[in-house]
């Protein structure tokens, strides 16, 4: 009798595949989720007297890294709360529980996917910048800030997998924007944080949306990004895989 | 290799106050197509999903291939089709299909698979456009994808239409003949009968009954008189012909016959008044009562005259 071996590791790479291709269909989310940051930045930069520093750096630029960041969560959101609820709602998560494809690698599939997702929301708000501001950055800070950027957005493509298990089909979008523009305004991305009223002042370092713009801006002003900003990241991106996965798995047990 | 497909002892799951497995055993071999049969709450998904390891049981031990039920769906050995399973919105028949071998090491391949579920013409459709009977057989070509050892269906045909259902039981039986296991929850006992060669029938969490469909039709007997009996006594019911089960439910009395115009025969000319009469199908509920022992007032029980020729029948063509 032969024994059959372990399932392969290979799907991944097709899970991921499939579940990037599937966005592109899905045009709320491009027009949303691509344009708007670029509409956004064109519109603080270009209004007269809007225009507000971001730690020391040019405004176009704290500007241009502000909604690249934006950008970059907002998609990384979308591309996972809304979709997620609704595959609970259709059965394809129980399905997928008893397909060989264990729990924590759904939940990667799913990180990396919105992730992939994000690079475009960063490229694009770079490159309207570079057009319309003539911004002049050396080729590997440009690198080193939109990869920054883009490893900085896992911890909200976890965020949107809790919100997509918490909520139900009906309400996973509006959930998900009404804590999308609250880490935007709260973190400093639409006015710097000195700008906030004092209350949100208070939490703004503590949230992930400052933190990931954060890598950006130090890098544009020439001081490497902070340990303490790079450690809240993760720590949120712990907190939030972490109840992702327990949260797969609660919702799958169910009877 | 183990010879034991399915193996369940002593097992128990609660869900809060409700006990919806009670200390079940149950070996099913390699092999075997079996029905778990019962009513709406009878505890069949339940053992499902203890099956699948889903869930996990409160006490006892559930085997599937010798390991445990979660250690054999990550090895692609079982192929499962669940009630409220789905699929995953937005891609392709075909890209669904392709993901899903994917994940197996000797998967069926894709384009046999569009053939068999007769969706080769639709493989660059999306799977939310699907008709309601195409769904199912892409459901379908979904739990056989990875060549499954063993196969479990939660009341698979629940959604179709009678001809899916007939070309459905017709794939399931092609499957079963490879010498695979085939498992599937049903409260329809035809389906029980037609498609298994064994039904176990589940009844609060416990399973009454075992057996053929022939063994079980016998027990179970085929249609119910029932009439109002009044003050006058239930004496001598049960010794009618053809009854098998004799029941007092208040006023009424209900009689279990594998001959319905012999019984009524003798029971009016063995009665002056038997107001009310009525005849219809043994309920499945019935059924499972009569094989299981009936928690009712005072049944009387006696074997059968003689074999039924068709099984009672309920809900089949809702």
């Amino acid at each position: 009798m032969t024994t059959q071996p372990s399932a392969p590791s290979a799907p991944l790479t097709r899970f991921v595949s499939v579940e990037v291709t599937r966005m592109a269909s899905d045009a709320r989310f491009l027009v949303l989720m691509l344009g708007m940051p670029v509409g956004m930045y064109l519109l603080f930069t270009n209004l007269p007297g809007t225009s507000q520093s971001t730690g020391g750096l040019a405004p176009q630029v704290g500007a241009m890294i502000s909604m690249a960041a934006f950008g970059a969560i907002g998609t990384a959101l979308t591309a996972t709360a809304p979709r997620l609820a609704q595959e609970r709602a259709t059965g394809w998560m129980r399905q997928l529980r008893v397909l060989p494809m264990p729990g924590h690698r759904v939940v990667a599939a799913k990180v990396l996917a919105a992730m992939i997702w994000a690079l475009p929301a960063i490229v694009l708000v770079f490159a309207a910048a570079e057009l319309d501001h003539d911004i002049r950055l050396a080729a590997w800070r440009w690198c080193a800030i939109a990869v920054l950027l883009w490893l900085g957005t896992a911890p909200f493509a976890a965020l949107g997998l809790l919100i997509g298990y918490l909520t139900d089909e009906s309400s996973a979008f509006a959930v998900m924007y009404g804590v999308y523009l609250f880490l935007g305004a709260a973190g400093g991305l639409w006015m710097p944080v000195p700008a906030l009223p004092t209350v949100l002042q208070r939490i703004a370092h503590t949230l992930p949306s400052n933190r990931d713009a954060e890598l950006g801006w130090s890098v544009a002003a020439a001081h490497g990004p902070s340990l303490v900003g790079a450690a809240i990241l993760v720590g949120w991106l712990a907190a939030f895989t972490g109840t992702a996965v327990l949260a797969y798995r609660r919702a799958t047990a169910t009877r | 290799m183990t010879e034991v497909a399915v193996d369940f002892r002593g097992v128990r799951k609660e869900f809060g106050d409700v006990l919806a497995i009670d200390a079940l055993d149950l070996e099913i071999r390699r092999g075997e197509t079996v029905a778990l049969l019962g009513a709406n709450g009878a505890g069949k998904s339940t053992a499902v999903s203890l099956m699948l390891g889903i869930l996990a049981p409160d006490a006892g031990e559930v085997r599937v291939l010798g390991e445990p039920p979660d250690r054999a769906v990550a090895r692609g050995r079982i192929g499962v089709m669940l009630q409220d399973g789905g699929l995953m919105p937005g891609v392709s028949v075909a890209s669904m299909l392709a993901l899903v071998t994917s994940m197996y090491s000797t998967p069926r391949p894709v384009g046999q698979l569009l053939v068999e579920a007769g969706l080769a013409h639709l493989a660059s459709r999306r799977v939310d456009r699907l008709s309601g009977g195409q769904t199912q057989r892409l459901r379908f070509a979904v739990a056989v994808a990875g060549n499954p050892d063993v196969l479990v269906l939660d009341e698979p045909t629940a959604a179709m239409d009678a001809e899916s259902r007939r070309s459905f039981w017709a794939h399931i039986r092609s499957f079963a003949a490879d010498g695979r296991t085939v498992i599937f929850a049903t409260h329809y006992l035809r389906e029980a009968d037609d498609v298994a060669d064994r039904i176990v029938v589940l009844a609060a969490g416990r399973s009454v009954a075992d057996g053929t469909p022939v063994q079980l039709k016998t027990v179970a007997g085929a249609r119910t008189v029932r009439f109002t009996l009044g003050d006058e006594s239930d004496a001598g019911l049960d010794r009618l012909p053809g009854v098998t089960v004799a029941e007092v439910h208040g006023t009424t009395a209900a009689l279990r016959t594998v001959d319905v115009e012999r019984t009524v025969r003798a029971l009016l000319a063995a009665r002056e008044h038997v107001p009310d009469l009525e005849v219809g199908g043994a309920e499945l509920e019935d059924a499972v009562i009569a094989l299981g022992g009936s928690s009712r007032t005072a049944p009387s029980r006696r074997s059968p005259h003689e074999g039924p020729d068709v099984l009672p029948t309920r809900g089949d063509d809702r």
